[in-house]
């Protein structure tokens, strides 16, 4: 899912560079105002740890394998969409400066697709599912699936407006993918919030009515 | 990826030309090269420049005197995946031709086309360079450097902070990871042995992904409440001597970017064509 260098054109990366930029400035004034502006170190630690986390090789099918991206997970727990938008932000940045793993020209659309749209499909689809089926592993599968499922459509659409991929084959091919990833993303998601909320009830900020499916 | 950062780092504790320069030298220079491909449009010049950017490349390796194992094992890690997105180029038409001449059916409708392969061979020379410049950079340049040059650059205070103390912890979980895939080993857990049950696995890797997480949080409140008692407060940055250039800085900047300027736009101009 991260668009390497050379898949944009410069002034199509200068656009999305503009957007991403406008919410990482709004997820620092988040985490100033929200997380109180001492409280910074600990979410950069946690980017750390995200990173890290994401180095875990998920088994998908037939061979395949895929990693967690985290969006979903960090919102959630965390209980805002900027704190992914944050988090990611971080993690992409190193992922493309030190490891080549997306791009410099490209790395505002990334922020954008991963960061922003996983952020907030995943902490909002999460809200609003908690809201219809007052089940917490539901909604958490349902939040993280979309998360990863939407910024690899949002991916394939940037590619098509780039020139670089044809649109229907290039939603087939990311849809399907991130599709099947994306369930594996829902399980793995749904038990590590388990795991936080059993272990840690104090960090995970979910401030709605009881929930099914959970015992804390 | 995260163990990757232990290898990369330390190549970047050797000593040579390239290694002495400025993170700043470095890092303009390689966003520079990465801007100017980009930039050149989706046509055949891309090939001159691409081969002369690589010469370019490759002189800058040389004078880093570092292996080239190091640099195709790194290339060898990021290209797969997107190579295969290059590939499937050739079958595919888009907007930069609007005339497509097959030069292989095959079945099922599918077919090879001439300027489709023109158009993947222009992505991956764009693609190889970028990353080559990248790799370059990091595995020159420590980590540390890299985030004060970017600071000197400009870099809001604020970032820098935050990304400093995450690049600092990168290490810790990097150690944290090996001790946790260790384990897992150990357990004789393989997350892709098809033995096991997959909702076993799936498990497990779900408990070893929340106790990661809870492991960073709780460092992060250690390190929180450490930094408390060392005086940070709201007011803390990241403060960064300010350091001038050396002359000899300077002038490698100077000549590098005439370069890299003056190689697209002469390119595009004359009828300088290497391929």
């Amino acid at each position: 899912m991260h668009i390497p260098d050379a898949f944009i054109p410069i002034p199509q990366g200068v656009i999305y560079w503009i957007i991403a930029l406008v919410f990482v400035a709004l997820a620092l004034r988040w985490a100033k105002n929200e997380m109180s502006e001492e409280k910074i170190p600990l979410i950069a630690v946690l980017a750390a740890g995200i990173f890290a986390l994401q180095s875990f090789n998920l088994p998908v099918s037939m061979g395949t394998s895929g990693h967690l991206v985290g969006g979903a997970l960090a919102a959630i727990v965390l209980g805002s969409p900027f704190a992914a938008v944050f988090i990611l932000t971080l993690v992409l940045i190193v992922q493309g400066v030190l490891f080549g793993d997306g791009g410099i020209t490209t790395m505002g659309a990334n922020i954008l697709n991963m960061g922003v749209l996983g952020g907030f499909v995943g902490f909002y689809s999460f809200k609003g599912m908690m809201g219809i089926t007052k089940n917490m592993n539901i909604s958490i599968f349902t939040a993280a699936w979309l998360a990863c499922f939407i910024p690899a459509l949002a991916a394939a659409v940037e590619m098509f407006f780039a020139g670089t991929f044809p649109l229907i084959e290039g939603l087939i091919a990311m849809g399907v993918y991130h599709a099947l990833i994306g369930i594996i993303e829902g399980l793995v998601t749904v038990i590590a919030i388990r795991l936080i909320i059993k272990a840690r009830p104090d960090i995970v900020d979910i401030r709605d009515p009881p929930m099914k499916g959970v015992n804390v | 990826m995260i163990e990757e950062i232990f290898h990369i780092e330390k190549h970047t504790y050797k000593d040579s030309f390239i290694h002495r320069l400025d993170a700043r030298v470095k890092i303009i220079l390689a966003f520079a090269v990465i801007i100017a491909v980009v930039a050149v449009p989706y046509s055949t010049i891309v090939y001159t420049v691409g081969i002369i950017f690589f010469v370019f490349f490759t002189g800058l390796w040389i004078l880093s005197r570092l292996s080239p194992v190091v640099y195709l094992r790194r290339l060898g890690e990021i290209i797969p995946l997107w190579g295969i997105v290059i590939f499937f180029q050739i079958f595919l038409k888009n907007k930069y031709y609007t005339e497509y001449h097959a030069i292989l059916t095959l079945p099922f409708g599918i077919a090879i086309y001439s300027e489709s392969v023109t158009f993947a061979f222009i992505l991956l020379v764009k693609f190889i360079i970028s990353i080559s410049f990248i790799i370059l950079l990091s595995s020159t340049t420590k980590i540390q450097d890299m985030l004060e040059g970017a600071t000197r650059l400009g870099l809001p205070a604020d970032f820098a902070l935050v990304l400093g103390m995450m690049i600092r912890y990168l290490f810790v979980f990097g150690y944290i990871y090996r001790k946790m895939t260790e384990s897992l080993v150990t357990r004789c857990f393989d997350a892709f042995d098809r033995k096991l049950p997959y909702r076993y696995r799936i498990r497990q890797l779900g408990y070893t992904i929340g106790t990661m997480f809870i492991r960073a949080y709780e460092q992060g409140e250690r390190v929180y409440i450490s930094m408390l008692c060392r005086g940070y407060g709201r007011n803390s940055y990241l403060f960064v001597k300010k350091k001038h250039l050396k002359t000899g800085d300077l002038a490698f900047l100077s000549v590098s970017m005439m370069v890299v300027i003056a190689i697209p736009v002469i390119v595009w101009l004359a009828p300088l064509r290497l391929i």
